[in-house]
């Protein structure tokens, strides 16, 4: 396989190319809400797609919620910016998400993205709309955002290759937050060459975000891959017999090292306790009148102003709030939050004396794709729990990437590599050698040439 | 959770609930943090880490740049003879 944005910008297009792709898409957009905004200007160009929390000058970004609705950013994040200049590519749109990005199915929003494979299943989340676009148009790169598993839980659902950097490696300027310590920009695209194309444009060093650190990469091949026990058993049964095919096809080359790990087996609590916190009070400023929802009850106390606006959070953005805000409480901050800011220190010391012998390796998510009214019967704690895979490098800021490796009853099953901090090209570089072997299928492929 | 303390959560984060949201959330609330006490089972000792990897706390230069949109913050703003307009204190 290779890129396809080299492919593209190769071949000369018919003069009505994008207006045939633009009514397809339109038509296609109808049955699976892929994008909250299409931009047909978009012309001369490889597709280019950002996640609803990625502010675009001029188009509506409203991170999923009816609490942003309306608001036009007047700048572009930095990752827009610095790929948005290059005639190379044409912005597409905005795509579809979890509100604030509180999901793993991409339905906690007014209009869920719906699988590209069969819209009666769940996108993922929370880049549900991002997955969905790569999983339509060959000639497309989604630009996508992870704070837990974000980008690899909606890949793996819509079979796309769904690639989350090193916390620090991109610039998080003109992302709408949702916890600042988690939070990465990445890529979601049908091959990895795509991926570390968009990803080389987009990242560096930004005078506008302090946290955005890591420069330097690299591409330092492992010959060993470990797997979790603890985890994998809790995966279902029909997820753990294809993972084990795949371990199967991989030992010629790997060495296939089974460990226990059980800080990783137990990340979901702490993880869910630093981005609950994070999130609620990066939720304060949402109060009706800054951003996006306007009231004009002005003759309103201040109090009641901003209740009533606030009014318009969803059910699980409440839910985050209100947990958030009583984790950090003094009276339980240390027993909660303090204590996993601890766990988070240990993880990535585990981890790290791992990924610096070999990769860890897991099925992505531990369940085939559900269906969207399976998903809604899910309790809270029964939905955090689907992210026992993703949460791990999600919370230690390690590179990560889910690619497809099977498809059980026309569904495809996506497995997530990761490695240690900065050497985000040796993950990619094996997923390029994986797809030499491996022919990625989709159903719909909007704007062949 | 007690009813007061989580009037209390409604009141300090601007927060209102439908009767029907308030019993839903109250029952996840105290399932949720069932599930969070499980960190107590982990032995935890060292620093805790604000961020996965090392910050150097690097500053942009304090210097003004013109900022390239600044009309359309004024149209979104409600004004009242040049002023902007805000709730009552």
């Amino acid at each position: 396989m290779t890129s396809y944005i080299e492919e593209f910008n190769g071949i000369e297009k018919q003069k009505d190319y994008y207006d045939n792709l633009f009514a397809q898409l339109e038509r296609a957009n109808e049955e699976h809400h892929a994008f909250n905004l299409i931009n047909k200007d978009a012309k001369g160009g490889f597709l280019l797609s950002t996640k609803a929390n990625i502010c675009v000058r001029g188009f509506e970004t409203d991170a999923g919620s009816k609490m942003l609705k309306g608001y036009v950013p007047s700048f572009n994040a930095t990752a827009v910016e610095r790929i948005i200049s290059d005639k190379r590519f044409a912005f597409a749109g905005v795509t579809g998400m979890d509100e604030f990005g509180f999901g793993t199915f991409g339905t906690n929003t007014e209009v869920p993205a719906r699988n590209a494979f069969d819209r009666e299943y769940a996108a993922g989340g929370s880049s549900s709309g991002a997955a969905v676009a790569a999983a339509l148009m060959k000639y497309q790169v989604s630009i996508a955002e992870s704070t837990g598993g974000s980008i690899a839980a909606p890949a793996s659902l819509n079979g796309v290759v769904g690639f989350t950097p090193t916390y620090g490696t991109v610039s998080r300027y003109g992302l709408i937050d949702y916890a600042n310590s988690l939070d990465k920009i990445g890529v979601m695209a049908r091959s990895s060459d795509d991926a570390r194309i968009v990803f080389d444009m987009i990242r560096g060093i930004d005078d506008y975000d302090t946290t955005c650190a890591v420069e330097k990469i690299t591409l330092e091949r492992r010959k060993k891959i470990f797997v979790i026990n603890g985890m994998l058993e809790k995966a279902d049964s029909g997820i753990r017999a294809a993972f084990e095919k795949l371990l199967n096809k991989l030992g010629s080359r790997y060495e296939i090292v089974h460990v226990d790990s059980s800080i990783m087996e137990k990340a979901i609590a702490p993880y869910y306790i630093i981005a609950m916190a994070e999130a609620s009070t990066n939720l304060a400023k949402y109060t009706g009148y800054k951003y996006g929802l306007m009231s004009e009850d002005f003759y309103k106390q201040y109090n009641e102003f901003f209740t009533d606006a606030r009014e318009s959070f969803g059910i699980e953005a409440k839910r985050r709030i209100l947990l958030g805000t009583f984790i950090r409480s003094e009276s339980v901050k240390d027993k909660y939050y303090t204590k996993a800011l601890v766990i988070r220190r240990m993880l990535i010391k585990e981890m790290d004396r791992m990924l610096k012998e070999g990769y860890i390796l897991s099925p992505t998510l531990p369940i085939k794709a559900p269906k969207i009214a399976d998903v809604k019967k899910l309790s809270p704690v029964e939905s955090y729990s689907m992210d026992l895979f993703t949460i791990p490098p999600n919370l230690g800021g390690f590179p990560h990437v889910s690619f497809p490796y099977d498809y059980v009853d026309g569904m495809p099953l996506g497995a997530q590599l990761v490695t240690g901090h900065g050497n985000d090209y040796a993950i990619l570089d094996f997923v390029k050698e994986w797809e030499e072997g491996f022919e990625y299928v989709y159903r719909k492929n909007l704007g062949e040439l | 959770m007690q009813d007061k303390e989580f009037d209390r959560l409604l009141k300090i984060t601007r927060l209102r609930v439908s009767a029907e949201e308030r019993v839903q959330i109250k029952s996840d609330f105290e399932q949720v943090i069932a599930y969070f006490d499980e960190i107590s089972s982990l032995e935890a000792d060292g620093e805790p880490a604000y961020h996965p990897v090392e910050i150097p706390g690097r500053l942009r230069e304090d210097k003004v740049k013109p900022f390239a949109d600044s009309e359309s913050l004024k149209k979104r703003a409600k004004t009242s003879n040049g002023y902007i307009v805000g709730p009552k204190l």
